[in-house]
């Protein structure tokens, strides 16, 4: 049902880095790859909090369809 | 006489319950009381009266009926009843035939949510162990709630408010009447197949009757069997349903629901710049111990002077020569000393000192001989004493009045035992 990682995933993939690379105990070639992929994801995971235009909200029929539902119809 | 004016019970029983049942008001009657004598037939028809204060009737409720009752009627409950009133004939009595029935009065529902908690608490469905853990940020939500009214609105505007990243899945369900347990059962089923991290199941405040069907059995059922974990947000914060109790995570109110639901935008943005820091701060923390590491060799003396090296090694070089010089000397020399000694030797001087030695060391030898010779022994005053040629040995091979022979360095005396005493 979806391609790209789960924004969830990401930031507990940062976060994992980022403890790796507190640690200490690997070397500066590793450091230096793993900053760059916790910058990678610092930007991807930013990016896509402040892209977020509309926030998607569905209704779900009895056969499953989805339409697209906004409280402010049914006000 | 004239009998035929007498009528037979049969027949004033069928035309009383003719006029029973063409009388529109009886075919459908609300009726309210109290059950009493309740009988409860093997067949699973239901027996019992209904009274009030002054008045009662007989009612029946038949097994097809009484199966879907939520609830187990007994004595002393107060009731709603539906049903048509008729003339049992075999009795004469007219009774009421009880189609449905429900709990009447807020104590008859407290009772009813008191024993439902108390058996599927029994059961283990509010066990602590069950509760599954919420995901902190959803992706895809389920909202299971009436698709109007406060609870979706609030929700919905909280969700996007906090954290408009997610979608939102609204499964319309009816959250009041009874049908409303029904229609939540399924929209549950339907909503687990959904790939939802979360599913938000609620309704906004009402009468503890108006929540009721977050009370009911196979509400709770669907909810311990849902794969997806569910927070419950039934009411206002007083309200506890057990629907609360067997949920993942009881929210005080939708809104509140919504809250626990996703984190606030804003903090998860604080959280990325934080990790974007931490990153950056452990990385400078490397390199910045690399580059003291290559300053140190950097500094280094040598590095920086290397004449300083070829020079120790010059030094070096010079030494082991100094020492190589005075080890030859001191070996041509030591040799010289020792063929000196050599030919200083004494013996070699005097080569007839060497062979007088050696005679004095053969008269040496001859007297430690005579030494060991046993009779040399009788020289010094000691004696030998023999019994029969034997030396005697010890003393335990000699007996009273035995003659021995006593030997002395020049002559033997012949002795009588006459005692013996043992050391």
């Amino acid at each position: 049902m979806e391609k790209k990682k789960k924004f969830e995933e990401k930031l507990k993939e940062l976060e994992k880095i980022v403890e790796e690379l507190e640690k200490g105990d690997i070397d500066l070639d590793s450091s230096i790859e793993k900053y760059t992929k916790a910058m990678k994801l610092v930007k991807e995971c930013d990016t896509e909090l402040k892209k977020v235009e509309e926030q998607i909200s569905k209704i779900v029929l009895e056969n499953n369809e989805t339409k697209d539902f906004s409280i402010e119809e049914t006000e | 006489m004239n009998n035929s004016k007498y009528l037979t019970i049969t027949a004033l029983t069928k035309y009383l319950k003719y006029k029973f049942d063409s009388d529109e008001n009886l075919r459908q009657v609300f009726l309210r009381g109290e059950i009493s004598n309740l009988k409860i037939h093997s067949t699973g028809h239901l027996y019992f009266s209904l009274k009030d204060e002054t008045s009662k009737i007989n009612a029946i409720m038949f097994a097809t009926n009484a199966r879907r009752l939520p609830f187990k009627p007994v004595d002393g409950m107060n009731v709603l009843v539906t049903g048509r009133i008729s003339v049992y004939e075999t009795t004469g009595n007219y009774q009421i035939y009880v189609e449905d029935m429900l709990e009447d009065g807020i104590g008859n529902l407290y009772i009813a949510f008191e024993q439902l908690k108390a058996k599927l608490s029994k059961e283990g469905l509010f066990d602590q162990k069950y509760k599954k853990e919420i995901p902190k940020i959803p992706s895809r939500i389920g909202i299971i709630t009436a698709p109007t009214g406060a609870a979706i609105r609030d929700i919905l505007s909280t969700i996007k408010r906090r954290f408009p990243l997610c979608e939102t899945y609204l499964f319309p369900a009816l959250v009041q009447g009874a049908n409303a347990a029904p229609d939540i059962v399924s929209k549950l089923r339907q909503a687990d197949t959904f790939d939802l991290d979360v599913i938000i199941l609620g309704r906004g405040g009402g009468s503890i009757e108006d929540l009721w069907a977050f009370n009911e059995e196979i509400v709770a059922r669907a909810i311990f069997e849902s794969k997806t974990p569910i927070i419950s947000a039934v009411g206002h914060e007083v309200d506890f349903t057990i629907a609360d109790f067997v949920s993942d995570l009881r929210a005080p109110t939708p809104t509140g629901a919504a809250e626990m639901c996703v984190p606030n935008i804003s903090d998860v943005l604080t959280q990325i710049n934080n990790y974007n820091i931490r990153a950056t701060k452990a990385l400078n923390k490397k390199v910045e111990i690399a580059r003291v590491a290559l300053d140190n060799i950097k500094a280094n003396y040598i590095l920086n002077n290397p004449i300083i090296m070829y020079e120790n090694k010059k030094q070096l070089i010079d030494s082991y020569l100094e020492k190589i010089k005075t080890f030859i000397f001191y070996k041509v020399n030591n040799y010289g000393i020792k063929l000196d000694n050599i030919k200083a030797n004494y013996i070699l001087n005097h080569p007839k000192e060497l062979y007088s030695k050696k005679e004095m060391n053969l008269d040496n030898l001859i007297t430690k001989l005579e030494l060991l010779n046993p009779l040399s022994v009788l020289k010094r005053g000691y004696t030998l004493t023999y019994q029969n040629d034997k030396i005697v040995k010890s003393i335990k091979s000699i007996k009273l009045d035995e003659n021995l022979v006593v030997k002395l360095i020049d002559g033997n005396i012949k002795v009588n035992v006459v005692g013996i005493e043992v050391k």
